[in-house]
């Protein structure tokens, strides 16, 4: 049984018109203790739907289906009181853009030991060396706490909801783009930081982002999201050099290198409309490898070995074949 | 008063720069957009027309005349006269058509007053910005501290009892919130990049100010001057009610004044008082609504909450035979 | 250091500003024809000796500067002249009026606070609902009121159950101090009732707007995503936000209370200083409404001062 498991997640938005956007569209995936797993996808595809779905914070407008287990149990059930009882304890989250994610009228220290005070894991003074220890953890003097949001960098900010995120000790940190508002020295010192603390503290991460680059460097396999669907999930290393989903391979090829030979292929086209049903393959518009069965039939998540799905028709050819490439 | 504040800071906050979509569509058909999306707009605007056209109208369509004594002092309502007689034993509803017109002329020449001297002081600070801003605004501030209807009172009390002088007392406590708003405006509108184009082709100030940068803002401004008349109403009752009006002009104010010096509440006598004021009350609510109707549809807000009552729904997968991924 | 800065900023700014109001005063009167205005030493039933100390006292021979700075000496002494109608000092007149309207006006305000502070949450938090849009627009309504028109609807309708003229029973012979309270409380009812109703309006969505901006804000889904519950969240860490806003407003409203003073108390006859002034319009009592002017202007500008402090304390984001 895994830390986290998400079976078959559906979101819908309600739209004014009365329409619904179907913004996540039957996802599902695993999570163990300790593991590093990314969830990467462009701009809109629905990644930070799911993220916070497993913290139950949809606004009205949304409607969820299926299912979301922490340790075996049930928690999306829709009530907020039941959330509460996971929230930062279990699963905690660091949020993109740290800038506004600290209130700036209290100090850093105060945000820090309000969860741990509200869950009842320390109290008093107690909860304050805690906080201290926590920005220490994350690189920040202990002093610091007593500052405010607003005189702290960007990068210093982003610590800091780092080590509030860690106040209650969860064994799942939810990071939705946790370096995109950052310079790049920063960001890699960050990601440092992430990975560091993951293995430290037998912390799961659940790393949302479009930038590969970040991806690799922190987590140890993927899952490939495209239009409200995963598209891809496997290990670092196999998505790079042999994906199995022609938009993997595309994506993986759209980031230039350093070493700049390549030529940047960018992806034409834009992706679906989400308000509207989807025939067949969500990617087939803009794929270069797309034939007819494409266009009809919709392609299921099928284990291809060495834990990696893909949903792609070329690998029932591939599979058939017994040969080939995605 | 109040409402001077609430114009002021408020909307001059919303008059920070915001991307535009596609200028010139936007401003020849931004009224239409306004009215159509909007429930608010809507009812604003007809409210408005509706004073504005029976001030209009008003010559053609007084049933009785306001100086013709038509019956006893407070007479009440009755099918002759649904809104009873005053103290003068005048038809009200003629009283009200007749004070509807005075107030509303009083309160768009005040405002057009206000506009010309604290939008024109708005101009000259927002475009030229440096020392003559800092100085402008720095007497601005001055007296946007000093309370109104007390400035308005020795004004009026020493200048002087007429509908004129009226107007320039009230235009006298709307420039400086008008000027605000306009200097806002006018920075925004000045950094745009055609205005900076039309400057190094050499165009002169004046004619990148009319040319560019007052359409430019102009619907918004639109929004600022029926603002401001919704405030000069108001004033312009409260000053008639002191006393300080032209005591020859029939106002909404002066009715309500009348009624009370002529003890129309103890005589019971509420259709001289309540009429009255429900007429200026529904102007200003017509305003204000039309108004921040304007505001809103050309400076979107962000309609994000992060709380809320209700939470999300939960339903049952819509196949529940689907094998899951 | 520079939290100081501003602190001078703001007292320097209230001192000149203080100063304009002052240097307007004179002026005004002094710019117009009639020798009524000009000279405050015409108080009518006086005697001539008298009028002419105060032409001595005032410099009302001297060239105009000097009359200035003779004017400026005299209010640094709290010499605002006489009073045209009851000959008494305009000082003691007006601080009398002041103690009146004081209690009467702070009642009003506070009630209007905070009704605007529970509405103003109350619609933001369940902004679109039809509760939203009935007080939101209720709030509009009693914000478009004239006040002295709804301080006469008060007055038609409620007289039956509270006082509606003074400040106290002329009939109450040797109150006891709790029966002297008691009528004074029942005779300040309604008028400050009429100011709750005039003033919360504008709060309401004062507070309401400001609301909504913090609402949407990313560290309120941060408090959300930590457990914190709704409630708790509304009040420590949206509030607290929206406060800062809602404080300056509030103080911009300064002005708006003034005027409510004044149309309220002349509808209900309160012995205020709002009355004063109507008084002194309605008789020409003209050093009065200059001495009145002068301290509804400095009162004005002290709160406003009080206010700018205050928002600084809130804040911790301000520096230059």
């Amino acid at each position: 049984m895994s830390l986290l498991e998400v079976r078959d997640l559906n979101v819908w938005f309600d739209l004014p018109e009365g329409e619904q956007l179907h913004a996540v569209r039957g996802v599902s995936l695993d999570l163990d203790a300790g593991e590093r797993v990314g969830l990467v996808g462009e701009s809109g595809c629905g990644k930070t739907t799911i993220v916070l779905s497993l913290l139950g914070l949809l606004p009205p407008s949304a409607t969820v289906a299926g299912e979301v287990c922490f340790e075996g149990e049930s928690i999306l059930t829709g009530s907020e009181e039941a959330m509460q009882l996971y929230r930062w304890r279990s699963i905690s989250m660091v949020f993109q853009g740290a800038m506004n994610a600290l209130n700036p009228v209290k100090t850093v220290e105060a945000q820090i030991v309000e969860p741990m005070q509200l869950h009842e894991v320390a109290e008093g003074s107690e909860a304050s060396r805690r906080a201290g220890e926590l920005l220490e953890m994350v690189g920040i003097p202990a002093a610091a706490g007593s500052r405010y949001p607003h005189e702290f960098s960007g990068g210093m900010r982003q610590r800091a909801a780092l080590a509030m995120a860690l106040a209650c000790e969860p064994k799942v940190l939810l990071a939705d783009e946790p370096t995109t508002a950052l310079d790049v020295m920063v960001q890699a010192q960050i990601l440092e930081l992430l990975v560091a603390l993951a293995r430290d503290l037998d912390l799961a991460l659940v790393l949302v982002t479009h930038d590969l680059p970040v991806v690799a460097q922190v987590c140890e396999r993927a899952a490939v999201m495209y239009a409200g669907e995963i598209v891809e999930t496997g290990p670092m290393d196999a998505l790079f050099h042999s994906p199995r989903h022609p938009y993997t391979r595309l994506l993986f090829a759209a980031t230039p290198s350093l070493h700049g030979e390549e030529e940047v292929v960018s992806i034409p086209g834009t992706p679906p409309r989400l308000d509207r049903e989807i025939v067949g393959c969500p990617f087939h518009p803009r794929c270069d490898r797309v034939f007819d069965r494409c266009r009809v039939e919709h392609p299921e998540l099928t284990s291809l070995g060495d834990e990696r799905l893909a949903g792609c028709h070329l690998n029932d050819e591939w599979v058939g074949a017994g040969r080939g490439g995605g | 008063m109040g409402m001077r504040a609430d114009l002021g800071e408020e909307s001059a906050k919303l008059q920070e720069p915001q991307p535009r979509r596609g200028r010139g569509r936007l401003r020849r058909s931004w009224l239409w957009l306004v009215v159509s999306k909007s429930f608010q707009a809507k009812v604003g605007l007809a409210v408005l027309l509706f004073f504005i056209t029976i001030a209009i109208l008003a010559p053609w369509i007084m049933p009785y005349d306001v100086h013709t004594p038509v019956g006893p002092p407070y007479e009440p309502p009755s099918w002759e006269h649904p809104l009873g007689l005053d103290d003068g034993g005048i038809d009200m509803v003629s009283l009200l058509i007749q004070g509807g017109r005075i107030s509303l002329v009083v309160g768009f020449a005040a405002t057009l007053v206000a506009m010309l001297i604290g939008g024109g002081i708005g101009i000259i600070a927002g475009y030229f910005g440096g020392r003559s801003d800092n100085i402008l605004m720095r007497i601005t501030d001055y007296f946007l501290v000093i309370p109104d209807l007390p400035l308005a009172i020795i004004v009026a009390a020493v200048w002087g009892a007429s509908l004129s002088h009226l107007i320039f007392v009230i235009a006298l406590l709307l420039w400086t919130t008008t000027a605000r708003i306009v200097r806002a405006q006018v920075k925004s509108g000045r950094e745009r990049v055609y205005v900076m184009r039309a400057r190094s082709l050499g165009a002169s100030d004046s004619r990148i100010i009319f040319r560019h940068v007052l359409p430019q803002i102009g619907p918004l401004l639109v929004a600022t001057v029926v603002l401001t008349v919704a405030v000069a109403i108001f004033d312009e009752t409260a000053l008639t009610f002191l006393g300080l009006g032209d005591p020859t002009a029939i106002t909404w104010g002066s009715i309500i004044e009348f009624a009370f010096l002529r003890t129309a509440i103890s005589a019971g006598a509420w259709w001289a008082v309540i009429p009255a004021g429900l007429c200026v009350a529904f102007v200003i609510m017509g305003c204000f609504w039309f108004g921040r109707a304007i505001e809103d549809a050309l400076n979107p807000r962000l309609n994000v909450s992060y709380l809320s009552p209700r939470t999300f729904r939960i339903r049952p997968l819509p196949d529940a035979e689907q094998e899951s991924g | 250091m520079r939290r100081a800065d501003y602190v001078i900023k703001r007292v320097a700014f209230a001192i000149i500003t203080v100063f304009v109001a002052i240097t307007i005063n004179f002026f005004l009167f002094r710019v117009l024809p009639g020798d009524a205005v000009r000279n405050l030493s015409r108080v009518p039933r006086a005697s001539e000796e008298f009028r002419h100390s105060l032409e001595v006292q005032f410099g009302l021979d001297k060239p105009l500067w000097e009359q200035y700075l003779i004017y400026l000496r005299e209010l640094s002494r709290g010499n605002m002249g006489v009073s045209f109608s009851n000959q008494q000092p305009v000082w003691s007149n007006l601080r009398e009026a002041l103690l009146n309207t004081i209690p009467m006006a702070t009642l009003g305000t506070v009630m209007a606070i905070v009704i605007g502070i529970v509405t103003g949450v109350l619609s933001a938090w369940r902004r679109g609902n039809t509760s939203d849009h009935v007080s939101t627009n209720l709030a509009i309504a009693f914000y478009s009121f004239p006040t002295q028109w709804l301080a006469l609807v008060v007055l038609i309708y409620m007289s039956a159950w509270f006082p509606s003229h003074g400040m106290t029973d002329p009939f109450l012979i040797d109150p006891t101090p709790w029966e002297h309270f008691v009528d004074v409380m029942r005779h300040m009812a309604l008028p400050s009732l009429v100011f709750a109703l005039t003033l919360y309006g504008e709060y309401t969505l004062i507070v309401r707007s400001a609301m909504l901006e913090t609402l949407g804000e990313d560290y309120v889904l941060t408090a959300r995503a930590k457990g914190v519950p709704q409630r708790r969240i509304v009040v420590r860490h949206a509030f607290r936000n929206a406060l800062l806003p809602t404080t300056t407003l509030i103080a911009l409203s300064l002005g708006y209370i003034v005027a409510g003073a004044i149309l309220i108390e002349t509808v209900f006859s309160w012995p205020g200083i709002g009355n004063a002034v109507y008084q002194a319009v309605t008789e020409r009592d003209y050093p009065m409404l200059q001495g009145a002017f002068l301290v509804l202007t400095i009162s004005v500008v002290f709160f406003n001062l009080l206010a700018d402090l205050l928002y600084f304390r809130l804040d911790p984001r301000i520096t230059e």
